[in-house]
C-alpha cells in the first residue's frame, strides 16, 4: 500500500513543477510540520492537522485538533472518501486532489492562495490614489450639476408655467407657501409688497419680459396717479448723453424700456419702507426743463435752496358773486404781490395792535374770553384737527365776541340780528318796528310834566299819533342803515347795493376763506409750531383784508437750505430739504411720502388726502 | 487673456559653463516674477475702489449697471478658469505655457473672491444667486487648500521616501512588503497554530486597506501587523529564553514590516491630501457652472 504525494508549484513563467514523494503504509499525516507525509507550508494549517487512514477502498480522514478542513467545499472534522471516486480536500490555502493510480492513492497538492495579500497583483496606479475611497470626480460633477439644474432651473420654470393664467388679476394670487421660483428671489420684498413674497408672478408675468407698468397698475390704479403723460416726461428728461446714453442703449437692447415704474421703485432690496424720491430724479427733468419741454407752464426747479421758483399760491382773481360754485382761482407768483378780495373787510394791524380801542376792548373782555393784553392770532384762528392748516374763522364764535349784532333787549335777553341771512335781518327789523310802538312821550295822556295849555297836549298826542302811524316806515330806514356805511353789516362785509335807488334788496357779497393756497406742494403748521405766527405772516402791519399774508420762498430759506443750497444763504440751523419734503411724484392732496413715513415711525396718524383739509373743497369756501 | 501672457518664455537656465548646468525652477506661483499675481491684484483693487466710488441707489446690488459689469466679468472668468481642465489635457507644442495658464488660473481665481462678492453687493439669502456665490467660494477655498498642499506637501513626500539607499519608489514599497511577507511566512512555519494565526492575519491584511478617513488621518486602528507583534511579544514574555527561538525571527520581521507599512501609510496620506481637494474642486466647479447658468437664466426669465 502506498500514497503518492505530488506537490505542484508554479514557476515564474506559469509552467508547473511537480515534485513527487511516495509514502508507504496505511496511514499518513497532513500538516505544517515537515515531518508530515503531506507537508503544507501554510500558516493556516496546524502542525499536524489531519490523519489519513486507508481501509480497503476507502480513506478515512480525521482532524487531529479541533481544526476543520474542507471536502468538496464543505467544512468537516472527519470524512470518508471512496478512493475510486476521488475527492478534493482543502487545508488553508492548499487543495489536495485525491485520486487513485493503480493500487496507490495519489494526493496532488496545489497552492491556490498567495502567501500574503501583498503578494497578489496590484494595480499600482489605482492603489496609490483615492480611487474607490471617494465618489468619482466625474460622477459627482455630473450629479451635482444635474441636481442644481433640476432644483434651481427646471422646477421654478415648471412652477411659473403652472400659474401663468393668474396674470393681471388683482384679487387672485398663488396659494401661500413655498414656490420653487422663490429660489430666484434676489432679496426680501419691501414693506409694502411683503404680502407678494410668495407670488412672484404678480409682477413677473411674462417670461423674458421685464416687469411692466400694467402689472403694477393691477393693484395701484387708484393710488399711483400719473405724474404727467409719459411722452411729456420722456421729453422733459431729454435724451441721455455720455455714459447714461450707453446704459440706456444696453437696457433697451436687453428689452428694458425707459420710464417704467420699477426704474424708481426697485424691489428685492431688503425689507423696509420704500425710500422717498431722490432729488436728482426730480432734477433730471425739472432742472432746465423749459429748454426741452418748451410748452411747459412750470418753472424750472433743481434745488430748494438755490433753484426753486417763487411760490405761486392759488389766489382768487375776483370776489365771488352770487352762487359761484367754484372759486375763480389762478396761481400767481408772490413776487407779483397778488391781492385777494375775499369779500371781507378786516384790518389785521388794528386787531393785533397792542394799544387802541381793540386792545382796550379785549382787555375789558379778557375776564370772559381770556384775551390778555392784546388780541393774538389764536384768539380768532383755530388750527384744524391735525394742526396742518386752520379752520375757517367763524363769525358767531370769533368776531361776535366783540362785534355784537344785538338790537333789542327784552328783560335780560338781547335779541340779535341773524348772521349770514340778510333777508332774515330785514324781516326781523320790520317785525321790530311793526310790533313795538315808538317811545311813548312821558307827557302823553298824563298830567305829569305837562306844559300848560291844551295846545301842547294836543300837539304831543298828534306827534305821537303821527309817530305811531309812520312807525312801520322807520324799518326801511333801519334796514338801509344796517347795510350802509356805519351799519353792522357794512363794517365787515362787502354789501351789494340795491338794484334801484330806493329799493331795499341789499345783498352781502359771498366770503371766501381759502384754507390752502399752495396746492402743488405740502406745508403743515404742525412742523413749524415752535415759530411765532408773525415771524412768517406779516399780519401786524397789514391794513387791508386783501393783503395776502403768505410768506415768500426767501422766508422759508432762512431755515430750509435745500439739498445743496446752503452755499446760497448761510443760516444758523440749516434744515436740509429735498424736493421730497414738500412734493411727491405721485402727489395727492395729503402729506408727501417722506413725512408720512416719519409719522408712521413716530406712530402718528399719516396725513392722507382726505385728512389734510377736512371737508374738501366745499369747506374752503365759506360764505 | 492668458494667451497674451505666453510670449516665448525667457530662458530660465543660466549660462552653462562646461558640463555643469544651472537650472532655476520657477514654480507656477512665482511664474514670471508673479506677473499674474500683480494683474489679479490690480484687478481686485480696481473693483474695490470703484465699488466705493460708484453710487448705486438704493444700495449696491447685482442688478445695477455696475453689478452687471462685475457679474459679466465674473462669469467669463469662471468659464475661462474651468477651461484649465481641458487645457491641461491638451498637450500643445510651442510657447503655450501650461505654467502661465496655471499661474493665471490661481491668481485670477483668487481675484474672483473680490469680484464675485462685490457683485452680490453683500446681499445674500436662500436663493440660487447666493447658491452660485457659495459654490464659487467653496471652489476657490478648495483651490486655496490645494495650493497650500502643493506648496508644503511634496517636501514631506520626498522626506518620507528618502532612505539611506536613496528614494524608495512606490513599486519598491510593495516589493519590500512582498518580500517581508514571504519571509514572515517562512519564518512562521514552526509556530503553533495560535501564533501562526496571528502572523497569518498580518499576511492576509491588504496594506492598502482602510477607508478614506483612515487614509487621510493615517490612523489604522485595526492593523493586524501591530496586533500580531504585540501579541507575540506578550506571549514570549512568559516563555523561557532558548536560543534559536523562531519567534525572535518573526518578531524582527514583523517589526520591519511595521516600519515599512508606516512609511507606506504616510506616503498614502500625503498623496491623499494632494488629491482630495480636487475631489471637491472639480465637482463643485461643475455644480457652480450649473448654478451660474440657473442664476443668469433666472435673471433674464424674471427680467
Amino acid at each position: 500500500m502506498m500514497f503518492i504525494v505530488r506537490q505542484v508549484a508554479l514557476k515564474a513563467d506559469g509552467s508547473e513543477i511537480v515534485r513527487q514523494t511516495e509514502v508507504a503504509g496505511e496511514e499518513l499525516f497532513i500538516g505544517r510540520n515537515a515531518s508530515n507525509g503531506v507537508h503544507l507550508p501554510d500558516l493556516a494549517v496546524n502542525p499536524v492537522h489531519a490523519r489519513v487512514e486507508r481501509r480497503g477502498g476507502e480513506l478515512f480522514i480525521t482532524s487531529q485538533s479541533q481544526q476543520p478542513f474542507d471536502i468538496d467545499g464543505r467544512s468537516v472534522e472527519s470524512t470518508k472518501i471512496d478512493i475510486a471516486r476521488g475527492a478534493e480536500l482543502r487545508f488553508g490555502g492548499h487543495i489536495i486532489a485525491v485520486g487513485a493510480e493503480g493500487d496507490a492513492v495519489t494526493l496532488t497538492v496545489r497552492r491556490i492562495e498567495a502567501v500574503s495579500d501583498s503578494a497578489e497583483d496590484k494595480d499600482e496606479a489605482a492603489i496609490y490614489s483615492l480611487k474607490g475611497l471617494l465618489p468619482g470626480k466625474r460622477m459627482s460633477a455630473w450629479g451635482f450639476a444635474l441636481l442644481v439644474l433640476i432644483a434651481c432651473l427646471a422646477w421654478p420654470v415648471y412652477t411659473w408655467s403652472s400659474y401663468k393664467d393668474l396674470a393681471y388679476k388683482e384679487k387672485v394670487s398663488r396659494p401661500a407657501g413655498f414656490h420653487a421660483d422663490g429660489l430666484w428671489s434676489s432679496g426680501k420684498m419691501s414693506q409694502a409688497h411683503k404680502t407678494l413674497k410668495d407670488d412672484c408672478q404678480a409682477c413677473h408675468v411674462d417670461a423674458f419680459v421685464s416687469v411692466r407698468d400694467n402689472a403694477c397698475m393691477t393693484c395701484h390704479e387708484k393710488d399711483a396717479g400719473p405724474h404727467a403723460p409719459m411722452t411729456r416726461q420722456l421729453t422733459a428728461r431729454g435724451d441721455p448723453t455720455g455714459f447714461a446714453a450707453f446704459t440706456r442703449f444696453v437696457a433697451t437692447s436687453f428689452n428694458k424700456p425707459a420710464g417704467r415704474c420699477v426704474e424708481c421703485h426697485t424691489e428685492h432690496e431688503g425689507a423696509g419702507a420704500m425710500q422717498p424720491t431722490q432729488q436728482r430724479f426730480c432734477a433730471e427733468c425739472h432742472d432746465g426743463m423749459d429748454t426741452r419741454l418748451t410748452n411747459t407752464k412750470l418753472d424750472n426747479a433743481a434745488d430748494f435752496g438755490n433753484a426753486h421758483p417763487q411760490f405761486q399760491p392759488a389766489v382768487l382773481v375776483r370776489p365771488l358773486v352770487g352762487d359761484d360754485s367754484k372759486a375763480p382761482r389762478k396761481r400767481i407768483s408772490l413776487d407779483k404781490r397778488p391781492r385777494e378780495n375775499n369779500g371781507l373787510k378786516f384790518p389785521h394791524d388794528l386787531h393785533l395792535a397792542k394799544t387802541g380801542g381793540v386792545a382796550q376792548m379785549g382787555r375789558r373782555l379778557s375776564a370772559k374770553y381770556d384775551f390778555g393784553d392784546a388780541l393774538e392770532c389764536s384768539d380768532c384762528h383755530e388750527a384744524d384737527k391735525n394742526n396742518v392748516g386752520f379752520v375757517a374763522v367763524d363769525m358767531e364764535k370769533s368776531c361776535a365776541m366783540c362785534h355784537s349784532l344785538a338790537f333789542d333787549k327784552i328783560g335780560g335777553t338781547y335779541r340779535t340780528l341773524r348772521h349770514g341771512e340778510p333777508e332774515q335781518v330785514k324781516a326781523d327789523l320790520r317785525a321790530f318796528y311793526r310790533s313795538t310802538p315808538p317811545a311813548r312821550p312821558i307827557n302823553l295822556g298824563s298830567l305829569a310834566r305837562q306844559r300848560p295849555g291844551v295846545v301842547n297836549s294836543r300837539r304831543t298826542a298828534a306827534d305821537y299819533a303821527r309817530a305811531v302811524n309812520f312807525r312801520g316806515g322807520r324799518a326801511d330806514q333801519a334796514i338801509r342803515q344796517v347795510f350802509s356805511r356805519g351799519g353792522a353789516c357794512y363794517d365787515c362785509h362787502v354789501v351789494v347795493p340795491p338794484s334801484s335807488s330806493g329799493a331795499l334788496d341789499f345783498r352781502i357779497a359771498p366770503v371766501a376763506q381759502t384754507s390752502r393756497y399752495l396746492q402743488k406742494g405740502w406745508f403743515t403748521h404742525d412742523a413749524h409750531d415752535k415759530e411765532e405766527c408773525t415771524s412768517c405772516h406779516l399780519a401786524e402791519t397789514s391794513k387791508d383784508a386783501t393783503d395776502l399774508l403768505l410768506p415768500g420762498i426767501k422766508n422759508c430759506r432762512t431755515c430750509h437750505v435745500g439739498e445743496t443750497g446752503e452755499s446760497l444763504i448761510k443760516v444758523k440751523k440749516p434744515v436740509e430739504s429735498t424736493c421730497a419734503m414738500c412734493h411727491d411724484y405721485h402727489a395727492d392732496k395729503g402729506a408727501p411720502w417722506l413725512l408720512r413715513e416719519q409719522d408712521k415711525k413716530k406712530k402718528r396718524p399719516e396725513i392722507t388726502a382726505a385728512m389734510a383739509h377736512p371737508g374738501g373743497a366745499g369747506a374752503r369756501l365759506r360764505r | 487673456m492668458a494667451s497674451k501672457a505666453q510670449p516665448a518664455a525667457p530662458p530660465v537656465r543660466r549660462k552653462t559653463t562646461g558640463r555643469q548646468r544651472n537650472s532655476m525652477h520657477d514654480g507656477f506661483l512665482r511664474h514670471k516674477n508673479f506677473r499674474w499675481m500683480k494683474i489679479a491684484t490690480v484687478l481686485s483693487i480696481t473693483c474695490l475702489v470703484s465699488y466705493f466710488l460708484v453710487d448705486v441707489q438704493p444700495r449696491h446690488n447685482g442688478g445695477s449697471w455696475y453689478g452687471y459689469t462685475l457679474g459679466t466679468i465674473g462669469a467669463l472668468l469662471i468659464v475661462w478658469l474651468t477651461c484649465l481642465g481641458m487645457r491641461k489635457r491638451a498637450i500643445t507644442p510651442g510657447g503655450w505655457s501650461l505654467k502661465a495658464w496655471t499661474s493665471a488660473h490661481v491668481y485670477l481665481g483668487l481675484s474672483l473672491i473680490v469680484i464675485g462678492t462685490l457683485h452680490t453687493g453683500f446681499q445674500l439669502g436662500w436663493n440660487v444667486h447666493t447658491l452660485a456665490w457659495s459654490l464659487m467660494m467653496i471652489v476657490i477655498i478648495s483651490g486655496i487648500v490645494g495650493i497650500y498642499f502643493y506648496a508644503t506637501l511634496p517636501d514631506n513626500l520626498s522626506n518620507n521616501r528618502a532612505d539611506s539607499d536613496g528614494a524608495v519608489t512606490e513599486r519598491m514599497m510593495i516589493e519590500q512588503l512582498r518580500s517581508l511577507d514571504r519571509q514572515l511566512h517562512d519564518a512562521a512555519q514552526p509556530l503553533d497554530p495560535g501564533q501562526a494565526a496571528l502572523v497569518q492575519a498580518s499576511l492576509e491584511q491588504d496594506p492598502f486597506d482602510g477607508n478614506f478617513f483612515q487614509r487621510i488621518g493615517n490612523s489604522y486602528g485595526g492593523c493586524e501587523t501591530r496586533k500580531a507583534m504585540a501579541e507575540l511579544r506578550r506571549l514570549r514574555a512568559y516563555q523561557p529564553r532558548m536560543g534559536d527561538d523562531p519567534l525572535d525571527k518573526v518578531d524582527g520581521l514583523l517589526q520591519r514590516k511595521e516600519s515599512t507599512l508606516a512609511r507606506l501609510r504616510k506616503h498614502l496620506q500625503i498623496k491623499a491630501m494632494l488629491q482630495v481637494w480636487l475631489y471637491v474642486h472639480v465637482p463643485m466647479t461643475f455644480a457652480l457652472l450649473a448654478a451660474l447658468s440657473a442664476h443668469i437664466f433666472s435673471v433674464f426669465f424674471y427680467w
